[in-house]
């Protein structure tokens, strides 16, 4: 597996060049997102002294500034409020064709969530449509662990999809 | 006595996709900017500010402050640095010398901006973008290229103000036709209604010329005071008399607005922007306003009070944008034309606003005495206003 031109990077994992998260516990105060996202939950962190819900998570309140915070589940389904459809000129890393869309899940601080619709053709969605959590697996992260050797970390990500009517 | 920040003189290279390395771009800008002040060399200036958010990713550069000033001789005593807000570094670039200049840190400075974008493989770049949204939350979902998040912004204006496809088009043709005769645009091509509506689609309902392009360039422009200025220069001042940097998001799920065609962020840095600068949107006689989309710039001239919310769409498709309208903007040819490296895009519309307030633009709009200028940076994550007059706030 050499990298074109640059025959030293040969086995070598460039993480500067990885488009998905470093999402494990060494590299990521909210590795937990990842791993409810793993058991199929979409949650955020809330604020335990002043009670607000952040989205995306973080370490601490933007609010309060407490760090004493703990994991909320967000609904799992929406409603969508606008979308867009890419066919042609899709970016590296994504296929054809790419669907965006603001979705409504229903609660604060995520009443208009950006996010990807997959599963679904081109031409099929509409305003109005339900949509549900979708995770997917993506290439795992090759973490240098010294005389261990390299481990390979399991990494989901996550979409939505049209709910089958 | 009060020091007040003028902006002396600027320059351009030519750009497009340029056979160049990055610091070559940013030479050619240099020699640009001193040949518009003969009277002023390299010595005189004491502080630089380069502008550049990509040297890292497609230069392999940080750090990049001292490499550019050591190949443009410049030897600065005073301030030395880079900045990265994306599309908004050169603006940056001159807010914060305004700020250096007026307290007496610096006298003169040189603010800088430039990308190389195009590599030996047109994916990199593509591909980098991802690092120009919240990597790990918009990145993710492919926001990295910012047309389907425009498409969004374009289809929930014409929803809620209905605003055509039509008026979108007038954007590009008013923005194209200011560049057509502009030597240093990557697009120097005029067009017509006709080419705009039939371009082909990228994200509906844009189109290829609702697009700015990814563009290689540098720019330049020397940042000082008035008392300074006249001493190498017989030209009228113009004054930054007021600027805002406004950043309420960066996650596109945390967007301030209503919806995505309600910039709150925008109107606010306006507001402010006029406020320091003791102006009325009715006093801006030239604008330059962050055409990235051709819908951004509709947007645009209703939250800078040009015209009122929701008839951006009406304001553009009547001309009111051209020479002769009620506010002609991006008279240069805006991102659009002119291309968009980002970190030079706000030093070019101080260039431009500089030869408006001056009397020398190619396209002059009659008895431009106040200006605005005016970037969008990230996933309309942050907007950049500063307003040049050919006065001092009093």
């Amino acid at each position: 597996m050499a990298v074109l031109g640059i025959p030293i990077l040969e086995n070598l994992y460039p993480s500067t060049m990885d488009m998905w998260p470093l999402e494990s516990k060494e590299f990521n105060r909210n590795w937990q997102f990842y791993e409810n996202l793993k058991q199929g939950k979409l949650t955020t962190t809330k604020c335990k002294d002043c009670g607000l819900v952040s989205w995306p998570p973080r370490v601490i309140c933007p609010e309060c500034y407490s760090e004493n915070l703990e994991y909320t589940d967000l609904p799992n389904k929406g409603k969508i409020i606008v979308f867009s459809e890419e066919v042609r000129g899709v970016p590296l890393g994504f296929e054809s064709p790419l669907i965006h869309a603001v979705i409504d899940l229903g609660v604060a601080p995520a009443r208009r969530v950006l996010s990807r619709i997959v599963n679904c053709p081109a031409g099929v969605l509409k305003r109005g449509d339900e949509v549900q959590l979708a995770v997917f697996p993506v290439p795992a992260m090759p973490i240098d662990k010294g005389k261990l050797g390299t481990v390979m970390f399991e990494r989901v990500f996550f979409a939505f999809e049209p709910v089958k009517k | 006595m009060a020091r007040h920040a003028v902006i002396l003189a600027g320059g351009q290279c030519k750009w497009g996709v340029r056979e160049a390395h990055l610091v070559d771009l940013f030479q050619e800008a240099a020699k640009a900017c001193f040949d518009d002040i003969p009277t002023l060399k390299p010595k005189d200036v004491d502080g630089i500010i380069v502008a550049s958010s990509y040297a890292g990713r497609c230069s392999f550069q940080v750090n990049t402050a001292p490499v550019i000033a050591e190949r443009v001789g410049v030897k600065p005593t005073s301030i030395c640095t880079r900045v990265d807000v994306l599309c908004a570094g050169g603006s940056t670039g001159i807010i914060l010398a305004k700020g250096l200049v007026e307290s007496g840190v610096s006298d003169i400075v040189m603010v800088t901006g430039g990308e190389k974008l195009y590599t030996p493989q047109k994916w990199e770049v593509f591909y980098s973008e991802l690092a120009s949204v919240d990597h790990d939350w918009d990145g993710t979902n492919g926001m990295g290229l910012p047309p389907p998040f425009f498409s969004l912004t374009a289809q929930e204006h014409m929803m809620h103000y209905g605003t055509t496809k039509e008026q979108l088009a007038a954007v590009s043709v008013a923005n194209y036709n200011y560049a057509a005769t502009n030597t240093v645009a990557q697009m120097q091509k005029p067009l017509t209604l006709e080419e705009a509506m039939n371009a082909p689609s990228v994200v509906p309902p844009l189109t290829l010329y609702d697009c700015c392009p990814i563009t290689d360039g540098a720019a330049a422009c020397i940042i000082t005071t008035d008392e300074i200025a006249k001493k190498f220069s017989d030209r009228p001042l113009v004054y930054i008399r007021g600027t805002a940097q406004v950043c309420l998001n960066s996650v596109s799920a945390n967007f301030p607005g209503e919806h995505l065609a309600d910039w709150k962020h925008t109107r606010l840095a306006g507001q402010k922007a006029y406020a320091a600068a003791k102006v009325a949107p009715s006093d801006i006689k030239v604008a330059q306003t962050h055409d990235c989309f051709t819908i951004s710039e509709v947007i645009e001239v209703e939250e800078f009070g040009f015209c009122k919310k929701g008839e951006g769409g009406e304001f553009c498709g009547s001309k009111q944008i051209e020479l002769g309208g009620k506010v002609p903007v991006n008279t240069d040819g805006g991102l659009l034309a002119c291309g968009h490296p980002f970190g030079a895009t706000g030093i070019r519309q101080g260039i431009e606003m500089l030869k408006q307030l001056q009397g020398r633009a190619r396209h002059q709009v009659k008895g431009a005495d106040m200006g605005l200028t005016h970037n969008l940076s990230g996933a309309n994550a942050e907007h950049t206003v500063l307003i040049y007059g050919r006065e001092p706030v009093k």
